[in-house]
């Protein structure tokens, strides 16, 4: 396997291990009770998600008065955390496509739990535009299924709709690819299993996986297929996400640039996501020699790549917005968003995205985890109000001005918003217990074991 | 002619890449070959391929063909309402969710059939000659339907230990 050691980048897999001590290192947590950090952070995540769980019956019930929807600002927290949650979805598949398509081996370590973080926060995603229904228990009505109501089909030119299908193809795209992915190292840990309910769990999901040559040979056919269908499709997701504001005649969503724009600012803050993962995972687990320094220079470098692009997005918007001579582009871009009621916001998100992580260009903080750990959570956030600064200052103040209204959440969407935390957090923290953190048939692959039976047979 | 296999384990690929070269090369057959990770030199030896990838490919097509004549007799035949002054026949809007739902059949369908010619389910028992294949050991077993005679199975035992096979043993079918 020397062929990925190269003098360009640094050996994958650290400290000469045979492939035993790959399985022991990587399944060990998951087999292991679990430290008390890990019940302290779940109780933390189960408290978040029972608010939530309320915040939501309270919308269920009472219905989107509870909001602080008013008829000017018909979009606020609910879809700007839609379209962050799904941003961040999209690095996982990222990862996957990188490995599978591109075969940059390095991805291999980091993708199982970029692929899980991508599960929990697409159907976190999910969960907003099924609330702003309304009415819930009516969602079936936005399937095209024959009915008795004419039968009326759904209207097909509607990026809302086009929106339903990619959310759900994607969704359950990745839950795929999630799982066929972990299937051999299911098998690993129901072959190490040592009370019988775990071999029976392990067993049940590992679909009797021996690891046989008409096992492998179809298996790698069909993470291609899954990863070659899954590499256009992320590209389309968030570019209908974007089309959801660009087709509509709003001051500042009625852009061209939109899509490529949105897409590159989801595989940031994913990517970001990612790296906050990343380094809390391998020192708390002791993968340092699986997700080593070079994996996380190598997600920096991505985070530059997306800071430049997303700042060069941002000018253009700018420079189109005044170059255009529409009076209300100007106003949106110039008076609401740089200098006037939101230029708080505007300016965070400047800052967080496009200049703090210019940081990354020197190789010192590229090498510090606590600069690269509070990098990714800036980055996070600055995401955040790049989707308020869209949202909300479009809508607040758009062509009438006798229209123009201020917004500001109530304790029920900031509750929906913690209870998407905890359902993030509660399914992150299940994973690490449960199920190997790092694809461990992949890793096998790029060991040292060579190197050692080199050695042995020096001896 | 016994009928029996013979199941050889190894500590490494490299091993068991040799192994299967010299079996070859002296015509004895490899029934399986049990691995931790995918070793692309055995897939390749084995001459073993997948044709998955055409039935994708196929089911893709379809998906495509399914798809637009669900859209267009939805829309146009069946109940056709103006949205926005467009025409009933939406080409462009109908793109986007044929490409949507072509990947979303195709891999639904390449998913069942991956697990059709596997044989892999949830709930499966895992038969396995040897355990630790998911671990660190790498597996052959030599033999074929009719049986194979004493000769060519001692050749095979000397075959499989002088290229650093840990351990032999005959299996009984």
């Amino acid at each position: 396997m020397d062929m990925y050691n190269t003098a360009v980048r640094p050996s994958l897999v650290e400290g000469n291990k045979s492939y035993r001590q790959v399985t022991s290192d990587i399944a060990g947590p998951a087999e292991r009770t679990p430290a008390r950090w890990w019940y302290i952070a779940m109780t933390v995540a189960t408290l978040a998600l029972l608010f939530g769980l309320w915040a939501m019956y309270v919308t269920v019930v009472e219905g989107l008065g509870t909001w602080g929807l008013n008829n000017s600002v018909g979009w606020g927290w609910d879809i700007i955390n839609f379209v962050w949650w799904i941003g961040i979805g999209h690095a996982g598949t990222a990862f996957t496509i990188f490995l599978i398509v591109f075969r940059a081996k390095w991805t291999a370590s980091i993708s199982r739990a970029a692929e899980a973080m991508t599960v929990f926060a697409v159907m976190n995603a999910g969960l907003f535009p099924a609330l702003h229904l309304g009415r819930i228990w009516l969602i079936f009505y936005i399937f095209p299924y024959p009915n008795t109501r004419g039968p009326l089909w759904v209207n097909f030119n509607s990026p809302l709709f086009w929106d339903v299908f990619a959310i759900l193809t994607y969704l359950l795209l990745s839950v795929t690819l999630w799982y066929f992915g972990m299937v051999p190292d299911l098998a690993t840990l129901r072959d190490r299993a040592t009370s019988k309910i775990r071999k029976n769990i392990y067993g049940f999901f590992s679909m009797g996986w021996v690891g046989s040559v008409g096992n492998w040979v179809r298996y790698e056919a069909l993470a291609k297929i899954l990863g070659g269908l899954a590499a256009p499709l992320v590209v389309s997701v968030h570019t209908i996400v974007a089309i959801d504001f660009a087709v509509s005649v709003i001051p500042g969503w009625h852009t061209t640039i939109l899509p490529p724009y949105f897409f590159v600012g989801a595989i940031f803050s994913g990517f970001a996501m990612v790296l906050t993962i990343m380094i809390l995972i391998r020192k708390t687990f002791a993968l340092t020699d699986f997700i080593t320094k070079s994996h996380l220079d190598s997600i920096c470098r991505v985070l530059l790549f997306g800071s430049m692009v997303l700042g060069l997005a941002y000018v253009t918007e700018l420079f189109v917005a005044w170059y255009s001579g529409s009076e209300y582009e100007f106003f949106t871009f110039f008076k609401s968003r740089a200098t006037g009621n939101y230029s708080a916001a505007f300016w965070i998100m400047i800052v967080c995205n496009a200049i703090i992580p210019q940081l990354l260009w020197s190789k010192k903080i590229r090498g510090s985890l606590g600069a690269m750990l509070v990098i990714s959570i800036i980055i996070n956030v600055g995401m955040w109000f790049e989707r308020f600064v869209i949202l909300i200052s479009s809508l607040a103040q758009d062509y009438l001005p006798s229209s123009w209204v201020g917004y500001s959440p109530t304790i029920v969407d900031i509750g929906i918003y913690a209870g998407t935390f905890g359902i993030f957090a509660c399914g992150m923290l299940m994973f690490i217990r449960f199920i190997p953190m790092i694809a461990i048939s992949e890793v096998k692959g790029l060991t040292n074991q060579e190197k050692v039976n080199r050695e042995d047979d020096n001896k | 002619m016994k009928q029996k296999d013979l199941i050889a384990v190894f500590d490494n690929d490299r091993d068991l890449v040799k192994a299967i070269g010299t079996l070859k090369e002296n015509n004895i057959p490899v029934k399986d070959v049990w691995t931790p990770f995918p070793v692309h030199d055995v897939l390749k030896m084995l001459g073993r391929e997948s044709r998955l990838p055409y039935f994708s490919v196929a089911a893709g097509v379809g998906a495509v063909i399914v798809t637009f004549a669900f859209l267009y007799y939805t829309a146009v035949i069946d109940y056709p309402i103006r949205y926005g002054g467009k025409p009933y026949f939406a080409f462009p809007s109908f793109v986007v969710i044929i490409f949507l739902l072509t990947i979303l059949l195709t891999f639904i369908s390449t998913v069942i059939v991956f697990q059709v010619r596997t044989g892999l389910f949830p709930g499966k028992e895992a038969e396995v000659p040897v355990t630790g294949t998911t671990d660190d050991k790498f597996v052959i077993s030599v033999g074929s339907k009719e049986g194979l005679a004493d000769e060519i199975i001692t050749e095979a035992q000397v075959i499989l230990s002088a290229n650093g096979a840990v351990e032999i043993t005959e299996q009984e079918r």
